[in-house]
């Protein structure tokens, strides 16, 4: 094997000039794959962040019926405060909610909305927690006011300090109302969520609704990968509740999630399929002006199989300098651009369906990883057909070319 | 009497040029026993480099059988081939054929180095070797480095340096002049005169004189196979 090393690497220097061309075509393949490969990941991340802060959380309980009717009748109530034992900093927080479709009026407008009773010191999982607020944000569970999204409040023509009413229905099928002042109007960057969502302190609403019960229970853990343990251990401590994670609550977006990662996988392809043909190229051209020397090896004794491995050989060395070198500048670039990258000029519509205007590029270690290694075995794969090519030349007559 | 080297019985050998059929070698039966220094001689396409190619296990007969050192080829797969030509046969080419990455004490272990000899004895064979042949300055040299001479003599270093039951040399002064050629002449008869088994295949008179066997070939076939006095 020290025989193979030692030639495959003199024999890569002596055409200095192509594969100095070839190893700054793998670097460049490699960087921009993983260069790509950061503000994808960015973006289904960022996706994420927005489909579990928008009240979904990572894993969420409710009552049997909920998802398709979700009304109060279809609620539950929490034995106590603790949230079942989830293994140590798996979860970041908790809420529980009482969530129900209600109308609010205005003295001029009317609209369909859904009513979010919460404890706001629970809610620094959800977008509300963060959300940019004008006016107060709810004191406590059994604040009696109202937090009502920036574009409601102004198709409800109405602004903080004012008077809303709000109609529900209650546990018992008949209707309440009440009056709310609004307490302050949130930003959430998505006129989507600020149309949708008015909030008021949890035990208000449970008081207006003459019930204990609350309809959710959303759980958010610290990485996407306890999502299933977490998912289980509550199925576990809630054996007659509906326990869904957010790819079951929010399919759409959980398909977009898929779609990013099967991108990565058709951009990784799209980019070293292209490589991959000059590489092959370069082999057999490298290996079809050693035909000579290679006959000359096997006539001596060289079994084919040695062969084959020295041009392997040659090939794993090219590419695993290119991909080191095409993985430092990956990580150069992505050092250059860790602070995000500004599209708020063209992200008008990002922002429309709740998602950042500035892609935050994320590096993970094992895309990193698994293009490297997809790219050696690409590279070994390549090498096979030059390989071959030498080897179906009889040794008699590689010596007389 | 000693077990011949090599023996062919009834080897024909037809190349397809073109379309037409060109007979190299036709019912040719040839022995070698050991010791014997041949020369395969004859104008061009009489056969005689197809001849020494069958015995070397590098080409294989139409027709007929061959056997190396009591190996019959014609039973070996293309790996069992390349095996006996590492382990039992040493090869001088025209073009010397060295490889140009390595140094000349680089070329002449690579044989050792495919066969799994220790690193030590390796540098150890190999160095004496080339000390032997008057090399001893150039074992750190290139290929590219060195004359066409000395780049035969390290041709000639490497085929013999795991001492094979036989030496071919497929016109060994094709590339060299004359004074070059007898150098490499006394060396091989040296070697020969050692004990080594020698078959050569050339077209230069003064291969011819040094051998103790001559071998005529024309059209395919033995013309005459003459039994000389030592030059």
């Amino acid at each position: 094997m020290k025989l193979l090393f030692q030639l495959s690497i003199r024999n890569l220097c002596r055409n200095k000039r192509r594969n100095a061309m070839l190893l700054v075509a793998i670097a460049v393949a490699v960087a921009g794959v993983n260069a790509t490969n950061t503000l994808l990941r960015g973006y289904q991340y960022d996706m994420l962040e927005s489909a579990i802060n928008n009240l979904t959380g990572h894993v969420k309980v409710m009552a049997e019926g909920y998802v398709d009717d979700p009304n109060v009748k279809h609620s539950f109530e929490l034995s106590s405060e603790q949230l079942p034992q989830l293994p140590e900093g798996m979860v970041v927080g908790w809420a529980d909610r009482l969530r129900i479709p209600a109308v609010i009026m205005s003295e001029r407008e009317t609209r369909g909305i859904e009513l979010v009773g919460v404890d706001p010191a629970k809610e620094d999982i959800s977008f509300i927690g963060e959300a940019e607020i004008e006016g107060e944000f709810l004191q406590g569970a059994d604040d009696g006011r109202v937090l009502v999204g920036k574009e409601l409040a102004r198709q409800l023509q109405t602004s903080v300090g004012r008077r809303l009413v709000l109609i529900a229905q209650g546990a018992d099928g008949l209707n309440r109302e009440r009056g709310y002042r609004i307490a302050g109007t949130f930003d959430a960057d998505g006129t989507g969520l600020e149309k949708n969502y008015v909030f008021v302190g949890l035990s208000s609403l449970q008081a207006l609704l003459e019930t204990q019960a609350i309809t959710e229970l959303s759980v958010r853990v610290d990485r996407e990968e306890q999502r299933l343990p977490a998912k289980s251990a509550l199925r576990a401590a809630f054996p007659e509740l509906q326990v869904k994670d957010w790819r079951e609550l929010d399919p759409q977006v959980a398909e977009m999630f898929k779609f990013a990662d099967a991108s990565l996988f058709i951009w990784f392809f799209l980019m070293m399929g292209a490589l991959t043909f000059g590489l092959v190229n370069s082999l057999i051209a490298a290996v079809m002006e050693r035909v000579k020397e290679l006959g000359m090896m096997r006539a001596l004794g060289m079994q084919n199989s040695t062969v084959l491995v020295q041009v392997v050989l040659e090939s794993i060395i090219l590419m695993t300098v290119g991909v080191v070198s095409g993985t430092c500048v990956s990580l150069l670039i992505y050092w250059s651009i860790a602070d995000g990258i500004d599209l708020s000029a063209y992200a008008e519509g990002a922002e429309m369906v709740g998602v950042s205007s500035v892609l935050q590029p994320v590096l993970l270690s094992e895309d990193v990883f698994l293009v490297a290694i997809m790219s050696i075995i690409l590279g070994i794969l390549a090498s096979f057909y030059p390989a071959w090519r030498v080897i179906k030349i009889r040794p008699l007559d590689a010596l007389r070319r | 009497m000693t077990d011949p080297v090599v023996v062919c019985r009834g080897v024909s050998r037809t190349y397809q040029q073109e379309s037409v059929p060109v007979h190299a070698l036709s019912q040719v039966d040839f022995t070698v026993y050991p010791g014997e220094f041949v020369s395969l001689s004859g104008p061009s396409g009489s056969g005689k480099s197809t001849l020494l190619n069958i015995v070397g296990g590098l080409d294989r007969p139409d027709e007929g059988s061959v056997s190396v050192d009591g190996v019959d080829l014609g039973e070996l797969s293309e790996s069992k081939l390349a095996e006996l030509r590492l382990h039992k046969l040493g090869f001088v080419f025209q073009a010397y054929n060295l490889i140009p990455v390595l140094s000349a004490l680089e070329n002449v272990e690579f044989i050792m180095q495919l066969q799994g000899v220790s690193p030590v004895e390796r540098a150890e064979r190999a160095t004496a070797v080339l000390d032997r042949l008057g090399l001893a300055d150039m074992l750190h040299r290139r290929p590219g480095e060195l004359s066409g001479g000395q780049q035969q003599r390290v041709a000639v270093a490497r085929a013999i340096v795991s001492e094979p039951v036989l030496l071919l040399a497929d016109e060994p002064s094709a590339n060299l002049d004359s004074s070059t050629t007898k150098d490499l002449l006394e060396l091989l008869k040296q070697l020969n005169e050692e004990g080594m088994t020698i078959v050569t295949a050339t077209h230069d008179t003064m291969v011819m004189s040094y051998a103790l066997r001559q071998v005529h070939l024309r059209d395919g076939q033995i013309e005459h196979d003459d039994q000389v006095q030592s030059a």
